[in-house]
């Protein structure tokens, strides 16, 4: 049995900002509800009101431009942009990531917007986004901004978004197109499960390398500015310079850095090949 | 409020609470028990269904989201008492022995074949991920859905399942 609650399905974004500027805190937004009704249901979260937000206008899907970039809306669920024909060409990092995202039935409903801004560390869509450099398009009653990932994330399952507002879209800016990369999840089984470290590689048309780490630190981490070219071992030490892992329930520290490494050399030489 | 779903082609309207979930609203306020509840949390598979042709965790979702929507559940998959195909194709395949995981298992199965007529051994298991058997050890349901589309039935000895 589900804590008590009302159920809101607001059709305009006008009426959405209106009743997240009015419930505050007191309204969860649902998107995929994968995680929201997991904390539901274990009692960590017992909003007043849900606010169902696939069914404002305008916040479906995916779509691209050359001048904007992928823009992947509020109700675009992971499996969409996974069997999106164009973002697997032009943004294969994005889709890597998504393919290790939970089971088929999750990815169905689960949202990419909703797996960043529950801003768990072991997001698996969070490493590609801030590879890629992309931005969140924020918006509420009191107008609209934009944050790039790299400044998105606060702390474990803390994120810059208030609670009046909501991540509308996400920008995927059209210069990542092309970048090149890969992502390794270590997980404790082989089938579905979180991550006890991830790491997504890319270099981009410019020959800039990214890397970003999941599972290593309060919030996923990015290590930007790399040389294409640079040794291995300099990647190696950028990263580990940049992570903070502890032990916990899934890994040892020393595990969780070990494996870093590892999947750092491995992407570098499949980035290489 | 209000809640109106066609269920394997018939509409139901049913009166229900908000905070009610599609698995508790199936199975409790239309009386279709055969869609099962494991763990409640979208990590077993057991109350999977179809929404809009998609597998999906039915405890993961909230029945008011699916007013007006169209299911199919493991109800669907028998006809005038003869069990679909696939259902023949698990049972002559002992993909089945407690039971309880088969009804999401036959829907996950169900929603690859439809997108994927002939799938490999692999991309059924991709197909089935989601879906947990602690009974079987998995390779008589790949090989039930094998045979049902049309594939030799038989896993090589020894490979990973």
């Amino acid at each position: 049995m589900l804590h008590q609650f009302n159920y809101l399905a607001p059709r305009t974004r006008a009426e959405l900002h209106g009743v997240l500027a009015a419930e505050g805190p007191a309204a969860s937004l649902l998107a995929g509800g994968t995680d929201l009704l997991v904390n539901i249901r274990a009692g960590l979260i017992k909003p007043r009101l849900v606010v169902d937000a696939k069914q404002v206008d305008g916040f479906s899907g995916i779509s691209w431009s050359e001048r904007e970039g992928l823009v992947i809306r509020a109700a675009a669920t992971i499996n969409q942009v996974l069997r999106d024909a164009r973002t697997a060409i032009d943004f294969p990092l994005l889709v890597a990531c998504a393919r290790d995202l939970a089971s088929h039935q999750v990815r169905n409903r689960a949202t990419v917007i909703g797996n960043v801004v529950n801003a768990s560390p072991c997001s698996d869509m969070a490493p590609a986004l801030l590879c890629l450099k992309a931005r969140a398009a924020i918006s509420s009653k009191r107008g609209e901004r934009e944050v790039p990932f790299s400044a998105f994330f606060k702390g474990v399952k803390e994120t810059v978004v208030a609670p009046d507002e909501v991540v509308e879209r996400i920008v995927v800016p059209a210069a990542s197109k092309g970048a090149r990369g890969g992502y390794h999840k270590l997980k404790r089984i082989n089938g579905h499960d979180l991550g006890v470290v991830g790491v997504a590689l890319c270099v981009d048309r410019e020959g800039e390398m990214r890397v970003a780490v999941g599972s290593c630190a309060p919030t996923p981490i990015l290590v930007e500015g790399l040389d294409a070219a640079a040794p291995a071992d300099a990647v190696v030490a950028a990263v580990m310079r940049a992570i903070s892992p502890i032990s916990d329930v899934r890994a040892t520290k020393e595990y969780r850095a070990h494996m870093v490494e590892q999947f750092v050399r491995r992407l570098v030489d499949e980035v290489r090949s | 409020m209000k809640i109106s779903v066609t269920i394997n082609g018939a509409l139901y309207e049913r009166e229900a609470p908000e905070n009610v979930t599609l698995l508790r609203f199936l199975r409790e306020y239309v009386g279709l028990t055969g869609t099962k509840e494991g763990c409640g949390g979208g990590e077993c598979g057991a109350c999977t269904v179809l929404l809009d042709g998609r597998a999906v965790n039915a405890c993961l979702i909230l029945a008011a989201e699916v007013d007006g929507a169209s299911l199919r559940t493991i109800e669907g998959e028998a006809q005038d008492g003869e069990p679909s195909d696939l259902q023949k194709a698990f049972a002559r395949r002992h993909a089945v022995q407690c039971g309880y995981c088969t009804p999401g298992m036959v829907m996950s199965a169900r929603a690859l074949i439809e997108r994927n007529p002939k799938p490999s051994v692999d991309e059924i298991k991709e197909g089935l991920e989601g879906n947990f058997c602690r009974c079987t050890g998995y390779v008589q349901i790949i090989e039930a859905v094998l045979e049902a589309t049309g594939q030799p039935a038989t896993i090589q000895e020894g490979s990973h399942v």
